[in-house]
């Protein structure tokens, strides 16, 4: 820096010249106008133009752009100050390197003290820049280091003042940096550790003994922080300590873990009895050791105030099927350092009840001179065993079920190939076991009714829940079999289907006795209605305007009597055929003793319909006898002959009605429905014909028909 | 006035006491009974003759069915109803052939009797 008086140039200008030829740096002068009317040799050499040139050269062209805004802001600002001002940045000179130049510039004043320009100097200070900059960034970089590590630096002086900490540091300590180089390390160390720390620290500055301990900071918040610190004393080069350097490390939670971990230890125990698993230990030389108290609980045994127990004592306890087992499992393990686990029965000291335990053996050899020692963990599995056993139990139960049922067990893939079926399956189908697993259901089964079981498993796949639905299998053999499938999809943990379950019964046999009952129904039904029909009739036919109502509802009720009674015959026949001989007793009876009945002819077998009209036909003839005929008599009779004519063919019936006894017969004025019923309806049921003569001497009723269907 | 003065009614029916009945049922609408047939070989001898002009056929005769006759008469042309218990017309046959359901009703009877001559 040159030292440039405020006032004129107290020498002449050529010997400013000269000397300012000389200087090492650039010097340039402006006038009040800022044109330069002076620049030194060194000014023209950095540009490498002509001394002309350089007067009027325009800087701002070589001036480094990174720092161009910044340059001209600031010299524009300086000369507008008309006070002294300094400038920095890069020039790029004649050879195109890039120089760092620090320049100063300085009013210039005449004699009466007005501006009258500048005058400047410019060092080239590049080296020094990189230089700085390079220290910069190393320091930038190990700040960073610093700051940025897990581990805390705190440097105190000898009497432990903090004179320099990293952010780390303040972390760790809870204090701030403002705050911590107020303090000294002493103040922030919990007073219980600080007994043990001062001599540490006296040591290290005294012997400059290093060392590492842990203790503990409080924090600002009033928390503790386990720190754990690296200790060295800090020497000038002259080998004067003058500090002290500590990197501190936070081990609060590797403290607090630690403290956990004890305090675990120290309840092992209590959980390990409160869990029922019962702990003992044994001396290999003796097989006596510590049992925990809850182990004499297990074996019935008196808790003891020593809590010790021996192996025999133990073995005594286990049941005597057991006992061999046990012993040889404990004693391989013992002699040969061999793990067991094994399940045994125990009777129990106080009251011989019988438990079931599970034990687990180790020895523990430490591979040292310690001797070997046994540990042992046991706990009570009865309830597991019973529940074990009513597993069992309930399997068997459930295997009888399937291999007994009557009803079809079969359990499939989802993509119906049978995993498994019962006995009644391979009965029912034919096929045996080996040619129903792994095949589909398909195989069993027509198309169509592969189609509904299909239809049914996808709406279990959609809907869930259980599908019915009766569908028809092939046997073996061909036969059609019918059966009724309850079906269902179960599911594993996750809810999705895995696999079918099917159970079925065979409907073949009541499919076909519904058919059958249907079938009967039906009869049944049209019988009612005919019978209904036929009464209509019989009602119709009674009840005319012109007879009496008395006489009508007699009329009617004794129709309906013989209509009744005929059907009585029917029933007892299951209504198959019906003896004709029986038909016209049974319909003769109401009306008069056996006595004046003759009844002779063959005793053919007639259908039952037409029974019936040969029933109410007879009764007409009966009525129309005890009204007006042989029956108003006590002495008429009546004869009823019969008989099948076998000339020509097909083969005739001849019945002939016969009233003797009576008074002389009288032909009617007007044909009521007895007679119609006879002469016309008997007629049409057995399609022949029916006569009806009243001579004198008795009624006479003929009937030729062909044989009735059923007769022969 | 029923209408149906002096239609001729071909009855199939094997019930002689039924058969006697419609026919009363017949003779009080004013009609004259062709028949009745009780069995299927008499009533498709009648159909043949073809002396009606409507016919009223009773399904079931006696074990065997009327469905012939029935074929013989759509063959004509000739219209006919149904009569049964069951109220379901023969295979073959749909709702065009009236069904009268048994027991026989007069309102019914004429009401299939009307619907045949429509």
């Amino acid at each position: 820096m040159i030292e440039t008086p405020a006032e004129p140039l107290p020498v002449g200008e050529d010997e400013f010249r000269l000397i300012a030829d000389s200087a090492p740096v650039a010097v340039w002068v402006t006038r009040l106008d800022r044109k330069r009317s002076f620049v030194n040799r060194a000014y023209v050499e950095f540009l490498g133009v002509s001394y002309e040139e350089a007067l009027e050269f325009d800087w701002r062209r070589i001036i480094h752009p990174e720092d161009a805004a910044r340059v001209l802001e600031a010299s524009i600002a300086g000369e507008a100050s008309l006070g002294t001002f300094a400038l920095e940045g890069r020039y790029r000179n004649a050879a195109g390197a890039w120089r760092w130049l620090h320049s100063t510039s300085q009013p210039r004043r005449d004699a009466q003290g007005r501006h009258i320009g500048f005058i400047g100097v410019a060092h080239d200070v590049t080296e020094a820049k990189t230089a700085e900059l390079a220290l910069r960034e190393r320091e930038a970089q190990l700040s960073a280091f610093i700051n940025q590590t897990t581990a805390g630096f705190g440097q105190v002086d000898l009497e432990g003042r903090f004179t320099l900490v990293n952010d780390r540091f303040c972390e760790i300590a809870g204090w701030s940096r403002e705050e911590l180089l107020g303090m000294t390390m002493q103040q922030i160390t919990h007073p219980d550790d600080l007994a043990r720390n001062q001599p540490l620290f006296a040591r290290a500055v005294r012997d400059g003994t290093p060392y590492t301990h842990e203790k503990r900071y409080i924090r600002k918040d009033g928390r503790i922080v386990w720190v754990n610190n690296s200790v060295a004393v800090i020497r000038r080069p002259s080998g004067e300590p003058f500090g002290v350097l500590a990197v501190a490390l936070d081990v609060t939670q590797r403290r607090e873990d630690e403290e956990s971990l004890r305090k675990n230890e120290e309840t092992l125990r209590l959980v390990t009895e409160t869990a029922g698993m019962a702990t003992w230990e044994a001396d290999l030389e003796t097989l006596e050791g510590e049992w925990s108290p809850n182990r004499f609980d297990l074996l019935g045994m008196p808790r003891r105030p020593d809590s010790r127990g021996t192996f025999e004592e133990w073995i005594a306890r286990v049941h005597p099927e057991d006992r061999q087992m046990a012993r040889a499992a404990a004693e391989r393990c013992f002699t040969r350092g061999i793990p067991y686990t094994i399940e045994y029965r125990i009777c129990r000291a106080d009251d011989n009840s019988e438990r079931w335990l599970q034990s687990h053996g180790n020895r523990i050899d430490y591979g040292d001179s310690r001797p070997s020692r046994f540990v042992g963990v046991s706990f009570d599995i009865t309830g597991r065993k019973r529940a074990e056993e009513e597993l069992r139990e309930s399997e068997i139960r459930f295997r009888t079920i399937f291999e007994q049922a009557n009803d079809f067990l079969i359990t499939t893939t989802l993509d119906n190939r049978v995993t498994s079926v019962n006995p009644a399956v391979i009965a029912a189908l034919g096929y045996a076991e080996d040619e129903l697993i792994g095949h589909s259901i398909r195989e069993f089964m027509d198309e169509d009714q592969f189609a509904i079981s299909m239809d049914a498993f996808n709406r279990k796949l959609v809907h869930g829940g259980s599908t019915r639905l009766t569908v028809k299998l092939r046997a073996k053999d061909g036969r059609e079999l019918i059966w009724e499938v309850n079906s269902r999809l179960s599911l594993d943990e996750q809810g999705r289907p895995v696999a079918l379950h099917a159970i079925g019964r065979d409907m073949t046999e009541a499919k076909r006795a519904e058919a059958h009952l249907r079938l009967l129904i039906d009869e049944l039904n049209h019988r009612v209605k005919n019978t209904l029909a036929i009464v209509q009739g019989i009602a119709q036919q009674s009840f005319k305007d012109d007879v009496p109502p008395r006489q009508a509802r007699a009329a009617f009720e004794g129709r309906l009597a013989a209509l009744s009674e005929a059907h009585n015959l029917l029933t007892r026949e299951h209504w198959g055929l019906v003896s004709m001989h029986q038909i016209i007793a049974d319909a003769l009876r109401p009306h008069g003793d056996a006595g004046r009945f003759t009844l002779d002819g063959p005793d053919l077998m007639i259908l039952p319909k037409t029974a019936i009209s040969l029933a109410l036909a007879v009764h007409e003839l009966a009525t129309n006898a005890v009204k007006h005929g042989a029956l108003s008599r006590p002495e008429g009779r009546i004869a009823v002959h019969w008989q099948r004519i076998r000339a020509g063919s097909p083969a005739r019936l001849a019945l002939r009605w016969e009233e003797s006894g009576g008074p002389p017969v009288q032909e009617p004025t007007r044909r009521g429905f007895g007679t119609r019923m006879i002469e016309r309806g008997l007629a049409a049921e057995l399609g022949g014909s029916v006569k009806i003569e009243f001579r004198p001497e008795g009624l006479v009723c003929t009937v030729d028909a062909p044989l009735p269907e059923g007769a022969e | 006035m029923s209408g149906f003065e002096g239609l001729r009614v071909l009855v199939v029916e094997d019930e002689p006491v039924v058969a006697m009945y419609l026919e009363d049922l017949l003779d009080a609408l004013g009609c004259e009974t062709i028949g009745p047939a009780s069995r299927l070989a008499d009533g498709l001898e009648l159909a043949e003759q073809g002396m009606f002009d409507v016919a009223i056929l009773d399904i079931n005769l006696g074990g065997e069915r009327s469905t012939p006759i029935a074929e013989a008469l759509r063959a004509r042309g000739l219209p006919f109803a149904f009569a049964s218990g069951y109220g379901v017309p023969p295979e073959g046959f749909g709702a065009e052939v009236p069904m009268i359901e048994k027991p026989y009703r007069e309102a019914q009877v004429a009401g299939a009797l009307g619907r045949l001559l429509a």
